[in-house]
């Protein structure tokens, strides 16, 4: 029992920061290599702060979210400005999520490569899932408002959407630091739940299967991402697959979803528009 | 002290060349990062390793095994993973995801079935040390290097003066128009692929002698990936500046400055470059039109 | 229609080279408040060029552009918008994967002042304004007759239907200046006629000027003018239609060129 509902608590922690990863990638349209990395720093920040320092969990968790947010602007200012190619982007963001790491293995208040150990347990399932339903809350109204819609038109069009009146630069830049600020939660979350965290947990690796979780799932999709990531997470996880295996099976997932299906399971679609209306808004697409 | 730092460098940036010709090569002609480059090295120093250790073959038949080794990895890796992408034109980001799930694939792969074990060649050329004006140079550092100038030079020749080579020149500056002309696009592309699999052969061989054997030695090419984009990608002159640069900069930071932040400041200068200058310093225009 | 006053917009001088083409040779020309202004001339003439400059898309090699006395030139497209210049495009560039109503939400919420925090937990205030504009969008489609698309996903529209939500979404961000961009491409005759009543009906109903490309003749002569005609990137005449049509060189460079699509 108590095993089942660590991996589910696992699992919802993973969700949050597929979430935050989602409306970068699935809605803004921009992809990224490097989201492992504000992970770690909400990891590492709030872990420090109850570590080091009396500071209570929630503010904590806060603090690493927020962190995770402001160290997202260090790469989104230039990169964003510069309007970079949409790889030369991915690649830049990777090159910022290496090179934090390894800023991280060398500080001492990190306990550099060898990991922070002992950390307090003080994340459990009740607190995840409060997390995890206030997150999408938060990323649907986010997705509806002035902001998210400002996304969304960004993603299919940036020419239409500047002559709309959006943004382009300011426009990405909060969807980046949105989706950092879930990804720092998310490693709040997961540094109090395994009490221990070592820099090469947020590498290129976890970055890609948090993309890979987001690209299974759905492009431009809440609800996919979301069933993709437990499913990632929990599934090996049951059966007791060793990491090296679900590595494989990630590595060809990703290949074979672009070569046959690059929208995604959920592609640009949400659960609740499976059942009921057959007949939807995305019906019936045309080639 | 000053000559050696820049010997150690300019070793070291012969390897980061040879591996970021790979790059460049199938960059310049599908324009898009091929991460998949990395584990196809790795690969190779296991085909290597395996004709070295289990048939205790010679260094130059351990060389060519490994070459035709990688080459056909990168092959097989294009006709799978690229080619059906490639035909319905999907954007280079897809091209470069369905690659990273490439070297994620591999790397766990081989990790899984061999194992995350270290191994080592044996000792091709002991660990002789040639002593030049005052520095030592170890024999294979030397050799790395010299045989990783000769190598993009046989391949500059084979672009500029061979039909195939003329074809893949044709191709760098149109596809359509190549394809077009009557030119076997499928055909040119897996060339490409078989060059660009046989340096990471290459490449592989002379990694695993200099260090060992590992499923993620792959990573280092991340560095020869940065020295492509700091030589412009896409240009094979630029391939072989940017590793020479980026070897000599990267030792002169880990002697004067700290071996810490030797991998910041790669990283940092990947950044630098693919914001201002992402052409490099030799690239050519790849800016497409609004 | 002679007003006195100076006029709505104008470029001055305006030339756009690229790398050896003059895609735009020195071009000037006026726009009057609320007039129906037509720019006509072969393929390739640099009339979307002028389009993309204006919006800010491209930045002159030399010449200014004047929106209200003002200089826009090099102006960044957002700020264009703000100034209150809207347009469409020649390759239609709809928000594709978004429903109709969205894409008209779109511009219409960039309007609008939001409170950050309300918008993510979703107070009253914020629904309400949500609501607000849906009502606005859905009144925008009407007038365009798109309604009954309202939740149609936008690539999923005829293409005639497309060409109109373009300009509902042009629309939303409250030009007083529409630039049109050869908005009955592909369309047959009936419907071209009635997107001329459909022009003249939106610059009345929404008081705004319009400046249109179009290669249909008998549209551009019906509802435009003045016209301005352009060859190689520079001015060959600008009249009433009459004038126009009567102009030798207008003729010759119709003529010599072929009459361009249709
Ligand atoms: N981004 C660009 N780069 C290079 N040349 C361009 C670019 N945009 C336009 N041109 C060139 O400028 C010239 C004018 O193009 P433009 O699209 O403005 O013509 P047009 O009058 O709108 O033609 P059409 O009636 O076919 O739409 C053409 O020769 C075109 O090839
Ligand atoms: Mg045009």
């Amino acid at each position: 029992m108590d095993y089942i509902l660590s991996i589910v608590t696992l699992a919802c922690i993973n969700m949050i920061a597929v979430l935050g990863l989602s409306i970068f990638t699935g809605f803004t349209g921009l992809f990224s290599f490097g989201h492992a990395a504000f992970v770690g720093v909400g990891a590492y920040t709030s872990a420090v702060l109850t570590y080091y320092y009396p500071v209570p969990f929630p503010l904590a968790l806060a603090a690493g979210a927020a962190a995770a947010g402001a160290v997202s602007l260090v790469i989104g200012v230039p990169t964003l400005r510069a309007k970079l190619r949409s790889d030369y982007f991915a690649i830049a963001i990777l090159g910022f999520g290496e090179a934090l790491r390894v800023i991280l293995e060398n500080l001492g208040i990190t306990n550099g490569a060898r990991g922070l150990p002992g950390i307090d347990d003080h994340t459990t399932l009740p607190v995840v899932l409060l997390c995890l339903a206030g997150g999408v809350v938060v990323a649907r109204n986010f997705l509806r408002s002035r902001w998210g819609v400002a996304c969304v038109a960004v993603r299919e069009d940036p020419v239409a959407a500047e002559l709309s009146g959006v943004r382009i630069f300011r426009t990405r830049l909060l969807s980046l630091v949105v989706s950092a600020v879930f990804c720092g939660l998310s490693g709040g979350l997961l540094a109090h739940f395994l009490s221990f965290i070592q820099p090469v947990m947020f590498t290129l690796t976890q970055s890609t299967q948090l993309l890979a979780a987001v690209i299974a799932g759905g492009m431009g999709s809440i609800t996919g991402p979301l069933i993709a990531s437990f499913v990632f997470i929990a599934l090996p996880e049951a059966l007791r697959v060793a990491q090296m295996w679900r590595l494989v099976a990630y590595g060809l997932l990703l290949v074979l979803i672009m070569v046959y299906r690059p929208q995604g399971l959920m592609g640009y679609r949400e659960l609740s528009s499976l059942w009921g209306k057959r007949a939807g808004p995305s019906a019936g697409r045309r080639p | 002290m000053f000559l050696q730092t820049v010997i150690t460098g300019l070793s070291i940036g012969g390897i980061y060349a040879l591996m970021a010709v790979g790059y460049s090569l199938v960059f310049s002609v599908l324009n898009f990062s091929n991460f998949a480059h990395g584990a196809v090295i790795m690969l190779g120093a296991y085909v290597g390793l395996a004709l070295a250790t289990k048939l205790n073959l010679g260094f130059g038949l351990v060389l060519a095994g490994s070459v035709a080794g990688a080459g056909i990895i990168a092959v097989l890796n294009e006709k799978l993973a690229y080619s059906s992408l490639r035909g319905r034109k999907a954007p280079s980001l897809y091209l470069m995801i369905s690659a990273m799930g490439c070297a994620v694939f591999l790397e766990n792969l081989v990790y899984a079935t061999i194992g995350s074990r270290f191994y080592a060649f044996p000792e091709f050329f002991g660990r002789q040390v040639v002593t030049l004006w005052g520095s030592s140079v170890s024999l294979l550092d030397g050799g790395a290097f010299l045989f990783a100038l000769l190598a993009i030079f046989g391949l500059h020749l084979f672009i500029r003066r061979t039909r195939t080579g003329i074809a893949i020149r044709a191709g760098v500056c149109d596809m359509t128009m190549c394809s077009l002309m009557g030119v076997d696009l499928n055909r040119l592309i897996a060339v490409v692929f078989l060059l660009a699999g046989g340096f990471a052969g290459v490449a592989g061989v002379f990694l695993g002698v200099k260090y060992l054997v590992y499923p993620t030695m792959g990573w280092v090419t991340n560095k020869a990936y940065i020295a492509a984009v700091i030589g412009g990608l896409g240009s094979l002159p630029g391939a072989l500046a940017g590793g020479l640069i980026l070897g000599m900069v990267e030792t002169f930071v880990s002697t004067y400055v700290s071996s810490v932040l030797r991998d910041v400041f790669s990283f940092t200068l990947l950044i630098a470059f693919l914001v201002w200058r992402p052409n490099g310093l030799m690239g050519i225009d790849s800016e497409d039109k609004v | 229609m002679n007003s006195p006053a100076a006029p709505l917009f104008s470029v001055r001088g305006l030339t756009k080279h690229f790398d050896g083409i003059k895609a735009v040779d020195s071009l000037s020309f006026d726009v009057a408040e609320g007039s129906i202004t037509g720019i006509i001339g072969p393929n390739g003439a640099g009339k979307t060029t002028v389009f993309n400059i204006v919006t800010g898309l491209y930045r002159p090699t030399a010449g200014s552009v004047l929106f209200r006395g003002e200089s826009i030139t090099g102006l960044r497209p957002d700020r264009v918008v703000r100034r209150g210049i809207a347009r469409t495009f020649q390759n239609i560039r709809l928000f594709n994967r978004r429903s109709c109503l969205d894409n008209v939400m779109t511009p219409l919420f960039q309007r609008e002042r939001c409170s950050f925090l309300g918008s993510l937990l979703g107070t009253p205030s914020t629904r309400r304004m949500e609501r607000e504009l849906r009502e606005r969008a859905v009144g925008l489609l009407q007038v365009l007759g798109l309604e009954r698309f309202a939740s149609t996903q936008a690539d999923n529209l005829p293409y005639g239907f497309q060409r109109k939500l373009e300009i509902a979404r042009a629309l939303a961000t409250e030009p007083s200046l529409l630039l049109l961009d050869e908005p009955a491409a592909g369309m047959n005759p009936e419907e071209t006629r009635s997107l001329a009543d459909l022009i003249a009906e939106v610059r009345e109903r929404f008081q705004v000027t319009i400046l249109l490309i179009e290669h249909h003749m008998d549209l551009v002569m019906n509802i435009c003018s003045p016209i301005v005609v352009m060859n190689f990137g520079a001015l060959l005449a600008r009249g009433t239609p009459d004038e126009v049509r009567a102009d030798p060189a207008v003729v010759a460079a119709y003529l010599g060129k072929g009459r361009g699509r249709r």
